[in-house]
């Protein structure tokens, strides 16, 4: 009797919805919600960095993350805008390291698989772009010899470094600081968020399974369906939502009063001028294939205003939105796409962004999409001793 | 009966002198072909399946119906509905025999791509065209 029970609250369990069947999906429209998986993607290694994927590296980096030291105030640390219970960023609408920052403190999950760093790509690695906010005199304002001599002097840290990269801390200063910066890139790769929901309804469209693909609500299924139609994957593409390049999305060019933005304009022509690019002395990439990238990107007027794509995975906790944190809710997003101006775009052929002139009821569904998209992560334990 | 249907529908649209230009494209590999009345080109991705956001090269021979040398001078990419290119610049580097690498190629955002070849055996430049739909 009490087997009998189990088994009818199991079928239970494992039917649709009450009252719910998945929307009618099209070939077309499968193959682009299959385009967003599966997830997550295989593990991301930087041929540039030698210590990527090394956990002794990914200790040390756990450990430089939360290093206040490396700042000149000896007061900031990477995890202090980067915050690990707070889905790795700050939750301000612009950073505050030692001053107010321009632009957001963007959140961390999933950097390990981009390949432009930064909302307007300076950095073209996670090392290199773990370099620039300690460097940065409004973020942590410290200093190459500072990091270095931190490395060799302390303890603990020397004996993690020689345990991540074979050799005691040597004299060279410079080589020390992007060695730091590539163990903070090692550990920043392993911040992966979970499955979601939205997971679970593309395997289950993908594999057929309605069952399984009605669990997913509805008004998530119809939000799904305007991202598709709007064409959002042109720029929130592939498993990231995010094809990883810049866009303009009509968010005013003023960072403060009288400056503006350039946006990836401005990135590139830093990502030129840094010796901590892929193509500087410091990648460990042998083959330089990883280098592509850099050698050939180029600088265009139309990069004015543009920003980094971000990717959409967690999107719901993470913040406020849009580079300059402008935008509170995503709710204010989606009317932000549902009324951006045609004549703030200047488009020559079909607009990427475009008004979409979503009603009320179409801006919750969306809404509703894009928070499946989120997930509960687990709690990130304090690092272990590196050197016990 | 099958097979030779589709051997004839690859080679009819080629120009009666196609004979002369060597299709293959080394390691045993042809491609994709584009001409005119003075040009074929025949290309190929490296890697094959291009996906987006990931840089890939091209692989190609030029040759000309008179059997003269031919430059491959510029290669682009541009998504004519949007009126827009790549974020990147190719090189070309000449491999000899009429061969050509394309490097620093990325196709940032799916949809259609009308794939640029400039190319020149005098004067002239001239230019070939190929769609592709990047899904």
């Amino acid at each position: 009797m009490r087997r009998a029970a189990l088994l009818a609250a199991l079928l239970v369990a494992a039917a649709p919805v009450a009252g719910q069947a998945p929307l009618d999906w099209t070939p077309d429209e499968i193959r682009a919600v299959a385009s967003h998986g599966p997830w997550p993607p295989p593990v991301a290694v930087d041929r540039s960095n030698r210590v990527s994927g090394n956990p002794a590296a990914i200790l040390l980096g756990q450990h430089l993350f939360e290093e206040p030291r490396l700042s000149a105030s000896r007061q900031v640390a990477c995890g202090d805008c980067h915050q690990a219970g707070r889905d790795w960023r700050d939750g301000r609408a612009r950073g505050f390291g030692l001053v107010e920052l321009d632009r957001r403190t963007p959140s961390l999950w999933n950097v390990g698989w981009q390949h432009w760093f930064g909302w307007d790509g300076a950095s073209d690695s996670l090392w290199m772009q773990s370099i620039r906010p300690i460097l940065d005199p409004r973020e942590m304002g410290g200093s190459t010899r500072g990091v270095a001599k931190l490395l060799r002097e302390d303890r603990q840290l020397a004996c993690g470094y020689e345990r991540a990269f074979g050799t005691a801390p040597g004299a060279d200063d410079e080589r020390l600081l992007v060695d730091a910066g590539k163990a903070l890139a090692a550990f920043q790769q392993t911040l992966v968020t979970p499955r979601t929901s939205f997971d679970d309804f593309r395997d289950a469209l993908v594999a057929g399974d309605t069952i399984a693909a009605s669990r997913y609500p509805i008004q998530a299924q119809r939000g799904l369906k305007l991202f598709i139609g709007a064409n959002c994957a042109s720029c929130h593409f592939g498993s990231l939502f995010t094809n990883g390049e810049f866009g303009d999305t009509g968010v005013p060019f003023f960072a403060r009063d009288g400056e503006v933005d350039s946006g990836r304009l401005g990135g590139i022509a830093r990502l030129r001028a840094s010796p901590f690019n892929r193509l500087g002395q410091h990648s460990d990439d042998a083959t330089d294939a990883s280098a592509t990238r850099t050698r050939h990107v180029e600088r265009q007027h139309r990069n004015f205003g543009e920003f980094r794509v971000p990717g959409l995975r967690q999107v719901g906790r993470t913040g406020p939105y849009m580079h300059d944190g402008s935008l509170a809710t995503l709710d204010d997003v989606a009317q932000h796409y549902s009324e951006v101006s045609p004549d703030r775009l200047h488009s020559d052929g079909v607009p990427l962004v475009r008004a979409l002139g979503l009603s009320g009821e179409e801006r919750v569904d969306l809404v509703s999409f894009l928070r499946s998209l989120d997930s509960d992560t687990p709690k990130l334990l304090p690092p272990a001793p590196l050197c016990p | 009966m099958r097979r030779r249907a589709a051997l004839l529908s690859f080679l009819l649209p080629l120009p009666a002198w196609a004979g002369d230009c060597p299709l293959d494209l080394g390691q045993g590999t042809t491609g994709l072909v584009v001409f005119s009345s003075h040009y074929m080109i025949t290309f190929r991705p490296d890697p094959l399946q291009i996906e987006v956001g990931a840089p890939f090269a091209l692989v190609m021979n030029v040759c000309t119906r008179r059997g003269e040398a031919a430059e491959l001078v510029r290669v682009e990419a541009t998504m004519p509905e949007h009126k827009h290119g790549m974020n990147y610049s190719p090189t070309v580097v000449p491999v000899g025999n009429g061969r050509f690498r394309v490097e620093g190629m990325v196709f940032h955002m799916p949809g259609s791509w009308e794939l640029g070849f400039d190319v020149r055996s005098g004067e002239e430049i001239e230019r070939l065209t190929h769609d592709i739909v990047l899904k």
